[in-house]
Parts: C-alpha cells; structure tokens; sequence
C-alpha cells in the first residue's frame, strides 16, 4: 500500500511537469491547427540554453530559466511569421511533414553546436527530500512540479483575463470573423506559437535540472505531448493537468509490472484506446477540437 | 472506324493501356541495366526502387483515399522482421516474404476499422502510436526477435555482387507490382471510390460507397506493398534492429517523395524518389555531418514551394516559361 502510494504520488509530480510541457504543444495545435513535430527540438534548445548560462555565464538557474523561454519565444514568433503562416491555408499533413523536417534540421544544428553527448545541470536543487504522511519527495521534483503548475495556472490567466487572451481564442473559434473585428491575425498567430515555444523552454530548463538530455531526446517529449493533449482534450488546461497526472501515474505503475522498455509503448497504448474510444479526449471541448481536414 | 477509335481513346481502358505500356518499357530498361552499372549505382537505384515501392504504399493511403497513414513504417517492420524470422527458420525468400507480409496485411484491416473513422491529425497519429507499440514489442520480445540488439540473418550464397543482384531484382518485381497498384487505384471502380472519398467522404458515403470497407482494403493494400518492401530489405542488409525498421523518418521521406512526385499519381512516387534520394545520397557522400539537415531543409522547401508536385510544379510554370522562350526567339 506504501508502495503503492509513493508511485502515485511520483505519477501526480511527474505529470504536474507532463501538463505544463504538454500546454505548449496544445495551444498551438488547438488555435493554428499545427501539430508542431518540432517540439521536443524546442525544448531541448531550453535545456541548452539553461545549461550555457548556468555554467559558462555563471547565472543562478532562476535567471538562466526566463533567458531559456526568451530564447524558445523569439525562435517560435520568427517561425511562425516567416514560414507557417504560409502553410495556414494548406492540408493538415502539410504542416505535419513542414515540422519532421524543421525537427530534422534542428536535431542536425544541435549536433553540430553542442555535440551528441548526453547532458545534465547536476545539483540544481540538491539531492535532499522531506517526508509527508511516509512518502518521500525530493526537493527537486517538488520544485518542478511548482515551476511548471505556476506556468498552467499563469497560461489560464493569459488565456481568459487579458485582451491577448481575447484574441488568442477569437482567432482560434474564426479567423475570418477576427481578421474582420480588427484582429491581425497572422501576428497573433505567431505571438501564440512563441507563447507555445517560452513553454518549451521553460520545461527545457526544467528538463536539464533532473533529467539528461541530448540533440535526439527531444522526440520522447514530443510523443508524450501527443499523449498528453490527446488524453486531456485538444485546448483544454483542465484536460492537461488530468492527462499529464494519469500519463505519469500509469507509467510509474507500468515500471512496476513491466519492463522499462515497455514506458514509452504503455502511454500510447492508452492513447490509442482514447483515440479509438472517445476521440475529443476525456476532457476536450468541441469547438477547439474540431478536425478541420 | 473514326467512331469507334474515337469512343475507346476516351474509355478508361485507354489510359490503363497507354500507363501499362510505359510502365513495360519503364521495367524493361530496369531489366538491361544491371551489366551497365557499378556496384555503387546499382545499390542507389536499388534504394531508389524500395523508396519507390514504400512510397506508392503511402501513396495509396494519402494520396488517393487522403488519410496520411503517416506510421505506415509499422508494417515495413513487420514484413521485415516476419520474413527474417522465417528466413532464419529455414524458409525460402518467396514464402518469407508472404510470412512477413500477412500479418502485416491482417493487422490493417483489424484495427483498419476501428482507427479510419479518426481523421486528419488524429488518424495521423494513430497509425504515429501504433508505429510505436509494434516497435516497442519487436524490441522487448527478446527471445523471439532478438530484442533491441537485432536479427542477423542466414548469408545466401554467392558473392556480394551476386546478393546486390538479387537484392536489385527483388525490387524490381515488387516495383512492377507497385505500378500495377497504382494503375489499379487510379482506373477501377475501387479505385473512383477511394478518390470519391478523398473529395469528399460524406457525399461518396451518400452515393453509396462502402467507404469503412474501401479505406480498410486500401490500406490493407498499403501494408501489403509496404511489408513485402521490408522483407526484401531484411534480405538485402541481412542485420535489422527494431530502430531501424520500424524508424518514423522512412514513413516521412515517404510522405515527401509522393508529395513531391504528385498526390494520386502513379508514376509520382518514383519521381519523387529519383530526386531526394539521389540528393541524400549526394549529401551523404559529401558532407555527411549537414545530412539531416539538407534532409530536413529540402523537406521544408518541398512544402513551401512545390505542394502540388514537381508535375505540378512544371504544369504552373509552362506556359510563362514558353511565353518567355517564344519572346526571345
């Protein structure tokens, strides 16, 4: 029983980190319809970046965080602006394919830039924990799981009390009705896929604090973003949090009765259960989750 | 006579006919190459052809039904580890090539049904997912495919040339087939129906296609081209590992070269992969250190700029290129 609870409670602050990491992934593919295969790369680019400033700039990790979503923010604006937002109009696989291959040419610049050894930022936040009711929780994971529920909790916000928020999900609902209500849309597009991109960031620097990481690492990132949102419901923060939460606590559970190899393979076992079961997610809502080719 | 010759040029057979024939003269220059070539270019036009034959399997998933199959690596890796199972078991080519492509065959038309009512990205990233837990079996089920540390397979006999031979003639037939596929997907009843739901599914439902059943057998059909694809590949290379047959990027260079040869076509595919494997392989050879990047950078630039094909491509830019050439002469 003990036990049983200590991964349960492992689940719910890995998939605290799952739902943040998964947020970024969501908003863009719920307001462009993009589905960005390119994620991961931006968060392994958070991971570098976290890592250069802590230890060749000698920054403390709570500067080298906000330089990390600086970084991710700016490269996914310039993204979209220049290049996806000519590919609005086009067929769903074509942006698809457009991502493999920026995904490909990223992996490749980070290879040459940072070599393909495997990475970690050792002893951010120290290897001591405390105790609550018998289970124990590393400091470091409890930061994490902060960080990133302070960053859901800040998105909502975002979304639903600032005029950006207004336009964000007007947008998203009718191009053409906002474009027409004085919306320009092709920038607020790209100011959602940087706000899409700081999220990577950010779960990059958090990446590097306990996790290691290398330029083809992204990719697992990547796939659990796909689980988690499609678990959740396409734009949903609340489908997030409870598909991130059940993606880590079914994994956690999986390592107990299966071999570690089976991790990745059991999140989408599920996922394709959802896909086939219930398609809009367990707690999708209709409008943003509508397939639109 | 006038009448007659007049009402079969504009019959479908007509097309069938004329596409038959080029595709014959097509295979037989394939055929007379081999003597002409050095083992090099023999190895290039033999990944050529498999590219090829792949890529008419997502062709004939995305391209006429318009579902991007986008993991239909899965059933590359199945053909490729079931014939190299049977192969190590003792079984000749022709049998384990069927072996391995069965229950390739059998698997897309059991979950056929139930992932082909998800559309767009959700289909796309079902058969993503699928891709995924196949992969991850082949690779924890050690004691019978030898797990993440790979599958060697039985030498044949013969030299190396005479392997690259064989491997070049295998191709070569299971690329016919393709081409009969295409022209069959293009030309039939069967094959207005695919086209009638890549339209539109909800009209072609209404005038009475069976669509659940097309798209099942269509990809049935996919996975059939594309496991016999990796069974011969299991053969040519003789040493496979879950990460390699079951890799998402030959799915996405598959994707690519259709997309790039033209959607629906049936010669499209190997257009397609004329060009971007010949510019890989360039790649490869002189700065293999940029190869993903070249790779990922010619992927952006084919979407941006040629989404309708190089066919298409060219079908755009004839008549200013002719206007210019008829102003200068």
């Amino acid at each position: 029983m003990q036990l049983v609870a200590q991964i349960v409670l492992n689940g719910v602050l890995l998939g605290g980190f799952y739902a943040c990491m998964a947020l970024g992934f969501s908003i863009v593919w719920g307001v462009m319809n993009v589905v960005n295969l390119a994620y991961g790369s931006m968060i392994m680019i958070g991971a570098y970046v976290t890592q250069m400033a802590v230890l060749q700039l000698g920054l403390p990790f709570a500067a080298a965080l906000p330089l990390a979503a600086l970084a991710t923010f700016t490269m996914g604006y310039v993204l979209q602006r220049a290049l996806l937002n000519r590919l609005a109009e086009r067929s769903v696989f074509m942006t698809l394919i457009f991502t493999f291959g920026l995904n490909m040419a990223l992996i490749n610049l980070n290879l040459i830039l940072f070599s393909a050894d495997v990475r970690s930022l050792p002893d951010v936040f120290g290897r001591a924990s405390f105790t609550i009711a018998g289970l124990s929780v590393p400091y470091g994971r409890a930061t994490i799981f902060a960080v990133a529920m302070a960053m859901t909790l800040g998105l909502h916000a975002l979304l639903n009390w600032t005029p950006l928020g207004n336009a964000i999900k007007a947008t998203s609902f009718d191009p053409d009705a906002a474009r027409l209500s004085g919306i320009d849309v092709p920038h607020v597009y790209a100011l959602t896929f940087a706000i899409g991109g700081a999220i990577a960031g950010v779960t990059g620097a958090l990446v590097a604090t306990s996790y290691s990481f290398s330029p083809v690492a992204g990719e697992s990132y990547t796939m659990k973003a796909f689980v988690v949102v499609v678990l959740g419901g396409l734009g949903s923060i609340p489908g997030a949090i409870i598909g991130g939460m059940l993606l880590g606590i079914v994994e956690n559970l999986a390592s107990l009765f299966l071999d570690s190899g089976y991790r990745d393979a059991v999140g989408f076992t599920l996922l394709l259960l959802v896909l086939v079961l219930r398609p809009r997610g367990l707690m999708g809502r209709r409008f943003f989750a509508e397939v639109k080719g | 006579m006038a009448a007659l010759l007049a009402r079969w040029r504009s019959s479908p057979w007509a097309g069938s006919l004329r596409t038959a024939a080029l595709s014959c003269a097509l295979l037989a220059i394939l055929v007379v190459l081999p003597p002409f070539l050095s083992l090099y270019w023999l190895r290039l036009l033999t990944s050529v052809l498999m590219l090829a034959v792949i890529a008419q399997g997502m062709n004939a998933m995305a391209g006429f039904v318009g579902y991007p199959a986008f993991g239909n690596v899965v059933f590359f890796g199945m053909g490729a580890y079931g014939a190299a199972l049977a192969m190590t078991a003792g079984f000749g080519v022709a049998p384990a090539l069927l072996i391995g492509a069965v229950p390739a065959a059998v698997l897309a038309l059991a979950v056929g049904p139930l992932l082909l009512r998800l559309r767009g990205h959700y289909f796309a990233i079902a058969t993503l997912g699928l891709n995924e837990v196949v992969s991850a079996l082949a690779a924890n089920l050690s004691g019978f495919t030898g797990g993440a540390a790979g599958l060697s397979l039985p030498l044949g006999a013969g030299t190396a040339s005479d392997a690259a031979y064989r491997a070049y003639s295998g191709f070569v037939a299971l690329f016919a087939a393709s081409l009969a596929l295409g022209i069959f997907l293009r030309d039939s009843r069967f094959g207005y129906g695919c086209r009638a739901i890549r339209a539109n599914e909800e009209a072609a439902e209404a005038t009475g296609v069976a669509t659940l059943r097309v798209k099942s057998i269509a990809w049935m059909l996919s996975a059939l081209l594309t496991a016999a694809a990796g069974g011969l590949y299991a053969r040519w290379v003789g040493f496979i590992e879950p990460s390699q047959v079951f890799d998402m990027s030959i799915s996405v260079k598959a994707f690519v070269m259709f997309l790039l040869g033209g959607a629906g076509t049936v010669f499209g595919p190997l257009i397609g992969s004329l060009l971007i494997e010949s510019a890989t392989t360039l790649a490869w050879s002189h700065l293999l250190k940029f190869h993903l990047l070249i790779l990922g950078v010619t992927i952006m630039l084919v979407v941006l700029m040629l989404p309708d094909g190089a066919q298409g491509f060219v079908a755009r830019h004839w008549p200013a290129v002719r206007a210019w050439l008829r102003h200068r002469s």
